[in-house]
């Protein structure tokens, strides 16, 4: 996390912080609920009274009071980030109310899952060169001193080996260009896979 | 879809058990949090609160509350885990490993073009030997 600026990056999600205190004005959570802003207001900090909306997407998905419990039992100085989180999932929801957050990581994951693919495409063509260049440069020195016999079995073994390479190619490439459908997750695939692994973050994108 | 339709039973679903208020035929948490699963619901209670799941259902259409439920589940297990930074935390990690693999796939790619233009420069200088 860059602190040293007033933009806090989650990768590339920049989140504006705002760490304004409780000023002779009430907080934008106080004006919300129509109540005094005490100087230990746990809200004043983290909602200034320029950004209404900030809060009041915050309340409308989780709640005043959930908000106040789950800041209370942080630490002082993860406040600002946990706001910032919750701010985020609270906009996702409210975009999406039936994935949320839950869609962005299933995009994520598809993107992740089609970049090895390619990737894995890629280091296979590059193979396949080496494979084709390095027999090749030797089976010609040896054609010439062969007979006919000896030419026909080797031209047939280089071409083997490299039909098993182009066999291994077409099916990176058919993965990669979606024809195997069975390795893209939907959200309700990602939902079901980890209600049944609680939250192993790693299971995301192996 | 699981549909426990606890409320024609004699157990109320989790939602009502832990509300300790009876489960009528009518209730909207019955059929995405069955008795048995007490801890869905007591997790999504903490983190969002009864009545904000309750107009979150209402909001979405009936095909897909069962998603909606299990997504706010999911959120939920993420923020008690992580109090901090909740299923953000995967968001981050998953740009960033967008990002590596975007930079390796543009390096092997440079690489590939580089293997691809050097054998065509060996052959033609092979051909032209053969020749």
């Amino acid at each position: 996390m860059d602190k040293t600026s007033n933009f806090e990056t989650y990768g590339e999600i920049v989140i504006k912080v705002d760490m304004g205190g409780p000023g002779s004005s009430p907080c934008a959570s106080c004006k919300l609920l129509r109540r005094r802003c005490a100087k230990e207001c746990i809200f004043a900090p983290y909602f200034p009274p320029d950004d209404p909306h900030k809060f009041a997407i915050v309340h409308k998905v989780f709640g005043a009071s959930n908000v106040s419990k789950m800041l209370q039992e942080l630490p002082v100085h993860q406040r600002a980030d946990a706001v910032n989180s919750l701010v985020f999932e609270a906009n996702a929801r409210v975009r999406d109310p039936v994935y949320g957050c839950v869609g962005a990581i299933s995009y994520l994951q598809n993107q992740v899952t089609q970049l090895q693919m390619q990737l894995a495409v890629a280091q296979t063509e590059i193979l396949c060169i080496q494979m084709q260049h390095e027999p090749t440069l030797q089976s010609h020195h040896e054609v010439f001193e062969l007979d006919q016999d000896d030419k026909a079995h080797l031209l047939h073994s280089n071409n083997n080996s490299i039909n098993n390479c182009n066999n291994n190619y077409n099916l990176a490439y058919a993965m990669s260009s979606g024809q195997l459908n069975s390795n893209f997750a939907s959200p309700s695939s990602i939902i079901q896979m980890q209600m049944q692994d609680p939250l192993k973050q790693e299971s995301l994108w192996t | 879809m699981s549909s426990s339709y606890s409320n024609y039973t004699n157990s109320p679903c989790a939602a009502c058990k832990f509300l300790r208020r009876k489960c009528t035929s009518d209730c909207v948490f019955a059929p995405y949090f069955p008795p048995e699963e007490p801890l869905k619901f007591a997790n999504v209670h903490r983190i969002f609160g009864a009545s904000n799941v309750s107009k979150i259902l209402h909001e979405v259409a009936p095909h897909q509350r069962e998603d909606a439920v299990n997504s706010l589940a999911y959120e939920a297990e993420a923020r008690l885990k992580d109090p901090v930074y909740g299923c953000v935390g995967a968001i981050s990690v998953l740009q960033r490993e967008v990002l590596r693999l975007q930079r390796e796939l543009e390096e092997t790619n440079v690489d590939l073009m580089r293997y691809a233009s050097c054998l065509g420069g060996e052959t033609s200088a092979y051909g032209g030997r053969r020749g």
